[in-house]
């Protein structure tokens, strides 16, 4: 019976807002100077080098700073913690530093930091989350106060971009002492915002630092105060966005977006996003799913999906199809020469029969997110004859069901922590990282050729050669960007990135 | 003579089983629970035949129309479509076959599984009593759902996971009921009358004991029915029970939250249905107790 309390107490309770709550609202946000920001999940830890979530990397940018900034409307890239870089040779990066910049426990930011951070996230035994941000650093040295040489393993053109995304810089005193708990307990960094309270899990208060540098690239943030409150039901960030709660939500699913729209006293802003949704397929030896290990099983999935309609209907404005496993922005992301799967169930089926599964097969689907696209994908699969057991989960739990081969499908996105280079997504899900479920050692020859050759040239065909060999295999399901939908009280300005970074300290009162 | 023989009114005799049909229309309860759950198990049984479409096929370019009286809505979906256009009216009917087939399923093994232990516990008493009893004690100790939710985490879900972990789990009321039930028959007259016969101890316990507690069974059975169906639907809401596709009605609510602020109805057909099974099932259940029960007699 308490289930059916519970339907009964929240019909109730909508209908209740719906009829008192609208127009009363939304002046708290900017008579306090504060934005009310829930998100549905909570980050593992704060320290950006410790999560995969774009929460972390959101409250990484606003907490630390970066070497290089790069400008999200121009993608000119700005110097921010260097004022000054070059390339000595193929390996190595030089760069100069900017002095008068403190943490936000006062210490002093110098070549130290930097030194001390590079090469603690270059050790593989320091386990940063997603080594691919890391991996390619070798280390870093001192020439002096203010300056510093970062070598990279092997020649790495996207070096920059990385520098100016994942690659925070910590106070190398402070983390010395407190190390990546300690950081994660009581955050220092040199961003606009500091962290003033956090509750793991709960909420996370980041205020404006009145003493950040003036010459940064991010400008002086207006809003006094940031607060982040982690709530995992849509269902009340909307209730509390309607009744004025809360200032700021994004990932709104379309639907919810376009109801909302009709509300007085919000905004909604969309865009494209640099995520991507994919499916991965578990090929490898010892895979639960045998039947994925044959290429014509994998060909029948993907032809059995409608991505034009879904993304049409369901996932919304601004997002398009893909035909590889990247983001076209990202540079050497391409889909030319790659096989293109149409929609086409019959063929779907046939290949099926041919395969030896007439009577269909089963298989497991893990996914995190968007549920009602997961279900639609499940339901095409349904028609040609796949049934599927739908296991959803946290993304943590999610990844390490990955990372332990026990995964069939998977319904997954990336974000490539906003890196514009294909280097941060192809060659997550299938060069042999610990997500990579199809390891072929072709495709992670020729992405390592992309990923180390200084040559753009050789860069972009060794990627278009990665890509095609995945999609002609079928490897995974290529399906779409994912655009953002940001629902916002209706006297905030701000503006919606394709990198799916609300940017706080750019934003002000209308 | 003849004319007075005849002016003697006769009054026939009712047969026991016109007593006892009576005796049910008597019970309004009753006979309104079981017309609404007769309704419910014809539309279930017949839902391939009523159902106005597929309750699988999607149809995206036709998402989210709302029911006919509605303007929007038409009486091609006569109950709107939803998220993934699909028809509601027929994922509604097609639903009351998995609400019921929990219920009934469910209903089966526990009953089984709690019949045989009250019986034995109840008619053989002392060391085998005290085994029951304290089987039961450790059933009791563990919260249903919680148990339900960790074994449908662990092995995935499914119906007929959903399906054995309640029937499994939900067989303490039945075994409790029929174990009191039992002792009382047991001491009874013709139990002893059956032992110095020289009948058997399967022949008594299946011949004379059973049929004489067939009634609290069936009341026990219907209270179990209902709350199986109650926690499925539990366990699909929160995504552990039955799986998508298959049209659950725990699981339409749970996909209708998402639009609970705008489109009610997602949320509440389901949950009417829910709730009028349920409620015809308890009602049915009640009623039937009342007739059995010498004390309900009027």
């Amino acid at each position: 019976m308490s289930l059916l309390r519970k339907v009964a107490t929240l019909s109730l309770a909508s209908t209740a807002l719906l009829t008192g709550v609208f127009g009363s609202a939304a002046l708290a946000g900017k008579s306090d100077n504060t934005i009310r920001f829930a998100y549905d999940q909570a980050p593992e830890s704060v320290d950006p080098y410790f999560n995969n979530v774009r929460i972390g990397v959101i409250i990484g940018q606003h907490v630390w700073d970066t070497l290089v900034y790069r400008d999200p409307n121009t993608n000119e890239y700005k110097g921010q913690l260097a004022t000054a870089w070059r390339q000595i040779d193929d390996r190595t990066l030089e760069f100069d530093l900017r002095q008068g910049v403190k943490f936000h426990n006062g210490e002093e930011f110098d070549a130290d930091d930097v030194v001390y951070t590079m090469n603690f996230i270059s050790k593989p035994e320091n386990k940063v989350v997603t080594q691919a941000n890391v991996s390619w650093v070798e280390k870093a040295e001192k020439l002096d106060k203010y300056k510093v040489r970062i070598t990279t393993k092997q020649p790495f053109p996207a070096a920059i971009e990385y520098l100016s995304g994942p690659v925070v810089i910590h106070p190398n005193e402070y983390y010395e002492k407190v190390g990546p708990k300690g950081q994660n307990d009581k955050p220092v960094g040199s961003g606009p915002y500091k962290v003033t309270n956090y509750v793991p899990g709960k909420s996370i208060t980041l205020e404006k630092n009145p003493d950040y540098f003036k010459d940064s690239p991010k400008p002086q943030p207006k809003i006094a105060k940031i607060d982040i409150r982690f709530i995992p039901d849509r269902q009340t960030q909307m209730a509390e966005a309607i009744s004025g709660g809360v200032d700021f939500i994004m990932h709104v699913p379309k639907d919810q977006a376009e109801q909302l729209e009709a509300v007085p006293t919000l905004q909604v802003v969309s865009g494209e996003t640099m995520r991507i949704v994919f499916m991965q397929m578990n090929t490898l030896e010892n895979t639960p799913a045998p039947a994925l290990r044959d290429e014509r099983v994998r060909k029948a999935i993907i032809h059995a999906i409608d991505r034009e309609s879904m993304v049409k209907s369901i996932v919304g404005a601004g997002s398009r199809v893909l035909n590889t496993i990247c983001f076209p922005s990202q540079f050497g992301c391409t889909d030319e020469g790659a096989t293109k799967y149409a929609y086409d169930p019959a063929k779907s089926k046939e290949l099926l029969k041919e395969a030896g599964f007439a009577n269909g097969l089963e298989l497991d689907i893990v996914a995190y997110r968007e549920r009602n696209q997961t279900e639609a994908l499940i339901g095409y699969l349904q028609a040609v004859g796949i049934k599927t057991n739908l296991r959803f989960l946290q993304y943590a739990a999610m990844r390490e069901s990955i990372a332990a081969g026990k995964a069939n499908l998977t319904h997954q996105t990336w974000g490539s922590f906003s890196v514009n280079d294909t280097s941060a997504a192809t060659s997550n899900y299938f060069g042999f990282r610990s997500e990579d479920i199809t390891r072929d050692p072709q495709v992670r020859d020729l992405l390592t050729k992309g990923d180390t050759s200084i040559d753009p040239e050789v860069r972009k065909a060794s990627y278009r050669e990665a890509l095609k060999i995945i999609a002609d295999k079928a490897y995974a399901v290529p399906l779409y960007s994912l655009p953002v939908y940001y629902v916002a009280t209706s006297d905030l300005t701000f503006k919606a990135y394709p990198d799916e970074m609300p940017r706080f300290w750019e934003m002000s009162w209308k | 003579m003849t004319d007075i023989a005849l002016s003697v009114p006769t009054i026939p005799e009712p047969s026991p089983t016109m007593r006892l049909v009576r005796r049910f229309l008597g019970q309004k309860a009753f006979v309104i629970g079981a017309g609404i759950l007769a309704v419910i198990v014809a539309l279930a049984i017949l839902a391939p035949l009523l159902a106005p479409h597929d309750p699988y096929t999607q149809n995206l370019a036709l998402r989210n129309v709302p029911p006919f009286w509605y303007q929007k809505g038409s009486w091609l979906h006569p109950l709107g479509t939803d998220q993934l256009g699909r028809d509601y009216l027929s994922r509604v009917l097609y639903g009351a076959r998995i609400s019921l087939l929990i219920g009934v399923s469910v209903v089966l093994i526990s009953g089984i599984i709690g019949t045989t232990l009250g019986l034995l516990a109840g008619y053989f008493g002392g060391k085998v009593d005290m085994a029951v009893t304290f089987l039961v004690t450790t059933r009791l100790s563990m919260p249903v759902i919680l148990v339900a939710l960790a074994v449908v985490a662990m092995v995935g879900g499914s119906l007929w996971v959903v399906i054995l972990v309640l029937g499994l789990l939900k067989w303490d009321r039945f075994a409790v009921v029929m174990r009191s039930a039992t002792q009382q028959v047991r001491s009874l007259d013709y139990v002893a009358a059956a032992e110095a016969a020289g009948a058997s101890t399967t022949r008594i316990i299946v011949r004379e004991v059973l049929p004489n507690i067939v009634p609290h069974l069936i009341v026990v059975a219907t209270l179990e029915a209902a709350s199986a169906i109650l926690l499925e639907a539990a366990l699909s809401f929160l995504g552990l029970g039955v799986q998508p596709p298959l049209p659950s009605w725990g699981l339409m609510i749970s996909e209708a939250k998402a639009y609970m602020f705008f489109s009610f109805w997602l949320i509440a057909i389901p949950g009417s249905a829910l709730a009028l099974l349920i409620f015809a099932i308890n009602l049915a259940g009640d009623g039937l107790r009342d007739v059995i029960s010498p004390e309900g007699r009027a």
